[in-house]
């Protein structure tokens, strides 16, 4: 009867939160393991087994108010995990195409006339998109980790999964235009390259992982534990 | 003493029980209540988030290790969280100082 007290109380934390598995598992884990030093202390004050779980829970607090603090720190740990990624391979990914660009297909100069103004305004706004994307993460890392104490952590987590969904819809708005204005001035230059074809489908597996990484950190941000 | 008049401090005394000594969470929220005669009554399990804060902003670092044959997460404080503490406890010095001579009797404007 006693153990299930504690057992039924993490279960019940647990069913309410979202995050990475890993941090809720440790947090689970602390939270058993608190849980069980309580109850052994009590133990040694002379309460049965069962009176000394039901006292650990209850001075360990209502669920639902302790789901709602898990759930901030969880909902921040997430947006984190998200803007490191997206500060590293962001930029990463984009050199790695415009390197391959250059090897396989060469400069805009080697098609023998050069693509419009308004074509080369949105190249190289889309080149932009990737640095100032991981620019924007990185700051809201720095600045998350100096107002960690200063800001409610439940704000915070909505930046920076406001933050993680604006960087990743504007590496999406500028891939999505920059294959629809090359489709507009030639299709052909598009499957002309087996393996920056290739290099084009990773990319935008990257960017839809993000995207779901983005959405998620969303999610655990504004979901109510 | 309430809890609402606790969560406001509850990261400098957080800082405070780590001083000097590595903890696991239960064995701070022990520390806590010793250090305050048992007067501190926050429900336990906001000092689990509290810690992840703290852990954040740089202030504490946490490793699994195996205490009384049980694995555990135990906290300690980095450099920048002994800074924090040193920062916490002037200000906690100087808001006493401030409040006490006015509450505590000794200001002019009582003895007029």
């Amino acid at each position: 009867m006693g153990a299930d007290v504690i057992e039924r109380y993490v279960t019940d934390l647990g069913s309410r939160l979202q995050g990475s598995r890993r941090q809720v598992r440790d947090l689970l884990t602390e939270t058993r393991d608190s849980l069980t030093d309580a109850t052994e202390a009590h133990l040694d004050d002379g309460l049965t087994e069962a009176e000394a779980q039901e006292r650990a829970v209850e001075e360990f607090g209502p669920v639902r108010e302790i789901a709602h603090e898990y759930q901030a720190e969880l909902a921040v740990a997430y947006g984190t995990r998200t803007l490191v990624w997206l500060a590293i391979v962001l930029p990463l990914m984009h050199m790695a195409w415009e390197y391959g660009r250059m090897l396989l297909i060469g400069p805009w100069q080697d098609f023998g006339t050069m693509p419009p103004a308004w074509y080369l305004f949105i190249a190289q706004a889309n080149d932009l998109t990737s640095g100032i994307a991981s620019g924007v993460a990185l700051v809201a890392l720095i600045l998350g980790r100096i107002l960690a104490r200063k800001y409610d952590t439940r704000l915070l987590a909505k930046v920076g999964a406001g933050v993680a969904v604006v960087a990743v819809g504007t590496v999406l708005l500028g891939n999505i235009s920059i294959i629809l204005a090359t489709a507009h001035l030639d299709a052909a230059r598009l499957v002309q390259s087996a393996p920056m074809l290739v290099a084009t489908l990773i990319s935008w597996i990257v960017i839809i992982r993000f995207g779901l990484l983005a959405r998620r950190c969303l999610s655990c941000a504004t979901i109510v534990a | 003493m309430k809890p609402d008049a606790i969560r406001g401090h509850l990261d400098a005394l957080l800082l405070a029980t780590l001083d000097g000594r590595q903890l696991h969470g239960y064995a701070i929220i022990e520390a806590l209540q010793q250090g305050s005669g048992g007067a501190l009554d926050l429900p336990t399990g906001t000092v689990y988030p509290a810690l992840r804060r703290l852990e954040r902003a740089g202030h504490v670092t946490s490793d699994w290790s195996t205490v009384g044959g049980r694995k555990r997460r135990t906290y300690k404080l980095t450099q920048a969280g002994q800074r924090a503490l040193s920062a916490e406890r002037n200000a906690w010095r100087e808001f006493t100082t401030v409040i006490d001579g006015v509450l505590g009797g000794g200001g002019t404007w009582a003895q007029t």
